[in-house]
């Protein structure tokens, strides 16, 4: 058995399926509480990215960098989540809101139309050219020298701990949030029924707002994370992370946050071993017949419950 | 209800007068047709300016525009030239709606681009139809040329024929690569890639070389289950990719991942900015970016154009200088009329002796780039070397 | 119930008749008189409202007979034929979206299916060069079994799951037709070609009936219109038959319709099978016409188009299908020019302002007042900074020169022009929160503002500010009208 390729392939799958998962969970999120398909998330994904990458160009480069490192992502971190929340904010405000009330098609529209804006207006602005966080540069390459090693020999980095550390760390956030605080509650009653929790007191626009401002925040660092690990940032990323995103999302049980995090390292997962023990040339398809068969199984998804329609 | 008739009259209201306005259109222009050379020459540009390939497209364009403000800005260009841009997404059906307004266009005389292989055979029969010369600056898929479109379609790049099998005997002659090594050949599954990694493959076979195809979308991110693929049998990864960002990024986890085979670009990676991590690339031109009479002009776009550039993007600022002589040639010989035809004999004929690139421009007589052969270059401490 | 031609009028009282308690006739009769309209429009309206829908339809094919007619224009033409192409698409996903209420993410692979089809069964790849006749049957009906394939593991799936499945379909198709050069069994046997990969099926015949070739532009666009009706036709006829309004009843609530003895899940086949079948049709012409097939052609963004035909146009009607396919596919390509998109652009927005913007006092106000900010500031420019008045209008003529002493043009515009259109984009959100005086007062920079963004940036780069303006209408539009433009209001049982 070879266990190098084995855990290699393990490393890769769960730094990737977690950042699937970060994204996967402000999908889930918005779908809970509003039945919409928000397409146009993994282009806030996008721009948390480019803030990352902004910030790195005003601390000097990614080969000159003048602070330290953990100051640097700090602050990437917190203007990516600040800003990816704000976007979110935004598109919801101007939007989403009037649609609240409308067959879920037409706010489907409505997203594509937000998310044409985007792609195209960081084309505008940004340029189409790939930028890249280089972090194989900070200080000499010490995030990916630094990190520990596994017994067969596989090397797990510092960029890549962080990856994955950071992620459990903010859905466990993320879960203490909606568990403990009032506002997590609301959150959870609305989900369940707007109209009832409105009857409740629950100022439900409040908790709309809030829900997409965490669930932008979390794409944001998704951005900023995606970065870290592998360094391209380009208009477009968000079109097939947030593919793949709500991919993740739907596989885990729509609405329900774990199984988003479930959905997105399953898809991690499968990606990376198809890769590494059948094909590259099919990953994608075998991934997505892997997936069928879990639907077909499993229709509510695989953490899902299935939903009690009422008449 | 009501409102619905009353919107559906309104269309039909509309499509009555579209269908007027239409009528109003100027009739396809054929080939022969005229135009005065006192006012600028439209140039048509196909390129994927927005669309997941637009790093390519945009900065073809980009190149393009610069060449043309720069020719017009010229006190001894009689001719000037205009872009006329149709974006095109990589797309062979929307190439051929947009070659389709080209060639409906009558004040248009010459097309650059596409830039996709697949595009060029579902827009050349359209452009061919119309008698307007194409020139692309990517497209490399060996069959284009000398083919059905002979006399049409050009390429100031070489083709894929001329970089597979200069890339194949360097590893083999120059890297050690022996029979019953393993070599490994990666494509992002666009045409340009696999093209390449077609015959870079059977190449190394013939020679007794065990080639581990793979195959990563160019959409993918990660390359690290990839890498880990890489046994100690591997000398070589061949990397012919189209995003040299992308390949850096293989070269950077294969690193991180302790792997010690040599990394080795095809031209779509040629970028001394983008790509340095891995070892060794190929090109057909010296680095456009370290020649030195160049760097005047290099300067003057990034500050036009900030943001970084690509190697698909400096032939088309050839092409544009090529399009601006035939045009001056066809209309010195056409008394200050020039046509489609006119413009498409003259192309076929320019030869540009410097150029940015750093090598003359010429067409041979099946529309490739004449006497075109790949250099190859060493990466040392990030900066290219050439070693061939 | 709504008034109309149908419903009998309410009875005035006669003469001397007290009038009865409770009952007051001018107020019971009011809806009846807003839905008749008022004036000329109203009456205009109800006459095109007894009109029968089917002479709609076969008006606009005759207009669209006729576009050949009047111009030889190959990109007109083209542009024409793509519609139709988009139409039938739509007209296909209509079934499955709009009567059965099933969201289909993967509807674009049974296009891709059918032009490959094609490709397979006439062409130089394998040898084989069927008889059109011969080879659409064939191809439609593969279509449609393969669209009952797919729906037979979704009949478990409601709502998104369904969504997601249909979407891995379609991912499936692409990545295997794009791989398709070096297919083999599981690796158990050698590779085959099977679908040329990214390099696609070339050289693809065009449509070969009795021996006849039909080769050109005109004839295609013919082909495809009589294409179009044919279908439109049929699904007329369904749409009214048993079968449709079975699928409607699908539609408004999966539960009742079982509960009603509806066979839900024959119906979900049925509707699957059907769409397919129309794409599949829809890819032989295409084939045919492109005489070349790229899996490229039949991803993701192909998908978006089509959806946004039918839900802009208003899913679950026919009307909606031929205006959203006409409004999304001209807007499209006349704003790849620069010149058609500016006086579009500019046109919408003053559309706007005069239908919007009442009293006429205060639209005479905003304009003048943005006129003249504009002169102001460019002379305040030209006199402090030379370099910002240097550049170029896009568009030349009497319109450019009076452009070029209104806005400020600079000579390098990309830098402060990127500002200024991020700066624009939260004017205008800023604007649509403001009220009453102020926010007609804070048009006047706004517009100024759009005008300097539009010269500067945007109309340089067409094909970017191609997509940023759709997807702007697209906002706007499903704000305004999330029904669509054809489409009924519907509330959704969730």
């Amino acid at each position: 058995m070879n266990w190098n390729l084995f855990l290699t392939e393990l490393v890769s799958g769960v730094t990737h399926g977690s950042v699937y998962a970060l994204i996967a969970l402000g999908y889930s999120m918005v779908y809970g509480i509003l039945k919409l398909l928000n397409f146009a998330h993994g282009d806030i994904y996008m721009v948390g990215s480019f803030i990352g990458f902004g910030l790195i160009t005003v601390f000097g480069g990614a080969e000159a960098l003048s602070t330290s490192i953990w100051l640097l992502l700090f602050l990437m971190f917190f203007c990516a989540m600040l800003g990816g929340g704000l976007l979110g904010v935004l598109i919801e405000r101007f939007a989403y809101r009037r649609l609240r009330n409308a067959p879920r098609i037409a706010p489907l529209i409505t997203a594509l139309g937000v998310s044409f804006f985007l792609e195209n207006a960081a084309l505008l602005v940004l340029g189409a050219q790939y930028q890249s966080y280089n972090t194989f540069a900070w200080k000499g390459g010490e995030l990916w020298r630094k990190g520990f090693t596994l017994p067969s020999g596989v090397h797990v980095a510092l960029a890549q701990i962080i990856v994955v550390i950071g992620a459990i760390v903010l859905m466990v956030f993320l879960t203490l949030f909606v568990q403990r605080t009032q506002l997590g509650k609301a959150m959870r009653a609305t989900s369940f029924d707007r109209e009832a929790a409105a009857m409740m007191g629950i100022d439900v626009d409040r908790v709309i707002v809030a829900t997409f401002f965490i669930g932008s925040a979390l794409a944001g660092a998704a951005g900023v994370f995606n970065g870290l690990a592998y360094q391209q940032v380009w208009p477009y990323m968000g079109f097939q992370a947030g593919l793949y995103a709500f991919i993740a999302a739907v596989v885990g049980g729509i609405g329900n946050l774990p199984g988003a995090v479930v959905g997105g390292l399953v898809i991690g997962l499968a990606q990376a071993f198809s890769i590494g023990y059948i094909s590259s040339t099919f990953s994608d398809a075998i991934v997505f017949a892997v997936l069928i068969v879990v639907m077909v199984v499993r229709p509510s998804g695989v953490l899902g419950r299935a939903a009690v329609q009422k008449v | 209800m009501l409102r619905r008739v009353g919107l559906v009259a309104i269309v039909a209201a509309a499509a009555a007068l579209a269908i007027v306005a239409a009528a109003a259109a100027r009739p396809a222009s054929p080939a022969a047709a005229t135009v005065s050379c006192s006012k600028p020459v439209q140039i048509g540009m196909m390129a994927p300016i927005t669309g997941p390939v637009s790093s390519i497209g945009d900065d073809q364009l980009h190149w393009a525009e610069f060449a043309v403000s720069r020719w017009n800005a010229n006190k001894a260009h009689k001719v000037k030239l205009k872009l006329v841009q149709g974006d095109t997404q990589l797309q062979a059906s929307l190439a051929s709606t947009v070659a389709q307004s080209f060639a409906s266009n009558g004040s248009l005389m010459g097309v650059i681009g596409p830039a996709g292989s697949d595009e060029v055979q579902a827009a050349g029969p359209i452009l061919m139809k119309a008698g307007l010369a194409f020139a692309s600056g990517s497209a490399t898929r060996v069959s284009l040329t000398g083919g059905a479109f002979k006399g049409y379609f050009f390429r100031d790049v070489p083709n894929d024929g001329v970089q597979g099998p200069t890339d194949a005997t360097y590893m083999t002659s120059k890297l050690g690569v022996k029979a019953g090594d393993t070599v490994m050949v990666v494509d992002d599954q666009e045409s340009y890639s696999t093209g390449l990694a077609d015959i870079v493959g059977p190449a190394l076979t013939a020679k007794g070389i065990t080639v581990d195809r793979e195959s990563v979308s160019q959409k993918a991110t990660d390359f690290s289950a990839l890498v880990a693929k890489i046994t100690s049998s591997v000398k070589v990864v061949f990397l012919p990719f189209q995003v040299a960002s992308e390949a850096q990024l293989f070269a950077q986890q294969a690193q991180a991942q302790g792997k010690t085979a040599v990394i080795f670009g095809s031209d779509g990676t040629f970028d001394s900015k983008n790509f340095t991590a891995g070892n060794y690339v190929s090109f057909f031109a010296p680095d456009v970016t370290t020649i030195v009479a160049d760097s005047s002009t290099v300067a003057a776009f990034n500050q036009q154009y900030p943001g970084g550039t690509s190697p698909f993007g400096a032939p088309n600022y050839v092409l544009v200088q090529m399009y601006g002589v035939a045009a001056t040639a066809a209309c010195k010989a056409g008394g200050g009329k020039l046509s489609r035809t006119s413009l498409r004999k003259a192309f076929a004929t320019v030869s540009l002796p410097v150029t940015i690139l750093g090598t003359p421009i010429k067409f041979n007589a099946a529309g490739d780039l004449a006497g075109a052969e790949f250099h190859i270059f060493k990466i040392v401490n990030g900066k290219y070397q050439t070693v061939q | 119930m709504a008034g109309g031609p149908d419903t009998p009028s309410v009875p005035e009282p006669s003469e001397g008749q007290s009038p009865r308690i409770g009952v007051d006739e001018w107020v019971a009769s009011v809806e009846g008189r807003r839905d008749r309209g008022s004036g000329v429009t109203g009456y205009v309206r109800s006459e095109l409202e007894r009109v029968p829908r089917p002479a709609f339809y076969l008006a606009f094919g005759i207009a669209a007979a006729l576009l050949p007619a009047f111009t030889s224009n190959g990109y007109v033409i083209r542009v024409g034929f793509n519609t139709l192409l988009y139409m039938l698409l739509a007209l296909g996903l209509n079934i499955v979206v709009g009567y059965a209420g099933l969201l289909d993410l993967g509807y674009v692979a049974f296009y891709g299916f059918g032009a490959y089809g094609y490709a397979m069964l006439a062409s130089p790849k394998f040898g084989i060069h069927w008889d059109t006749l011969a080879v659409i049957p064939v191809v439609v009906v593969a279509t449609a079994i393969l669209g009952f394939l797919v729906a037979l593991p979704s009949r478990r799936l409601v709502g998104d799951y369904l969504a997601i499945v249909t979407l891995f379909f379609g991912q499936l198709f692409v990545t295997v037709y794009t791989n398709g050069e070096r297919m083999s069994f599981l690796g158990f046997t050698r590779s085959y070609d099977v679908t040329g990969g990214p390099n696609g099926i070339p050289n693809v015949d065009n449509f070969n009936v009795f021996g006849h070739k039909i080769e050109s532009l005109q004839a295609y666009f013919y082909v495809a219109l009589v294409m179009f009706l044919a279908v439109l036709a049929a699904v007329y006829l369904v749409e009214r038959s048993r079968t449709g309004r079975a699928w409607m009843s699908l539609r408004e609530d999966p539960l009742a319709a079982e509960l009603m003895g509806m066979p839900v899940n024959r119906l979900k086949l049925v509707a699957f099978a059907a769409g397919a079948a129309i794409a599949g049709l829809t890819g032989t012409v295409f084939a045919a016409l492109n005489t070349a097939v790229f899996s490229a052609d039949f991803d993701v963004p192909t998908l978006i188009i089509i959806y946004v035909i039918l839900i802009l146009g208003g899913a679950g009607t026919l009307g909606g299908v031929i205006l959203g396919a006409l409004v999304v596919n001209v807007s499209l390509e006349v704003l790849r020019t620069p010149g058609h998109a500016t006086w579009v652009f500019y046109t919408l927005i003053v559309g706007t302002l005069v239908a919007r913007l009442r009293p006429w006092r205060w639209l005479a106000a905003v304009v003048a007042g943005t006129i003249g900010l504009g002169f102001a500031v460019h002379a305040i420019v030209a006199a402090t900074w030379s370099a910002g008045v240097d550049g170029q209008p896009a568009v030349g003529g009497i319109l450019g020169s009076g452009l070029r002493h209104w806005v400020v043009l600079p000579a390098s515009p990309r830098t402060i022009g990127n500002v200024a259109f991020i700066g624009l984009v939260f004017a205008v959100l800023l604007l649509t929160m403001l009220r009453g005086a102020l926010r007609k007062v804070a048009l006047i920079p706004t517009l100024y503002l759009t005008a300097f963004v539009w010269e500067n940036r945007l109309v340089v780069e067409p094909s970017i500010t191609r997509l940023i303006l759709i997807g702007v209408i697209l906002i706007v539009l499903m704000n305004a009208r999330p029904q669509g433009l054809l489409g009924s209001q519907r509330v959704e049982i969730v």
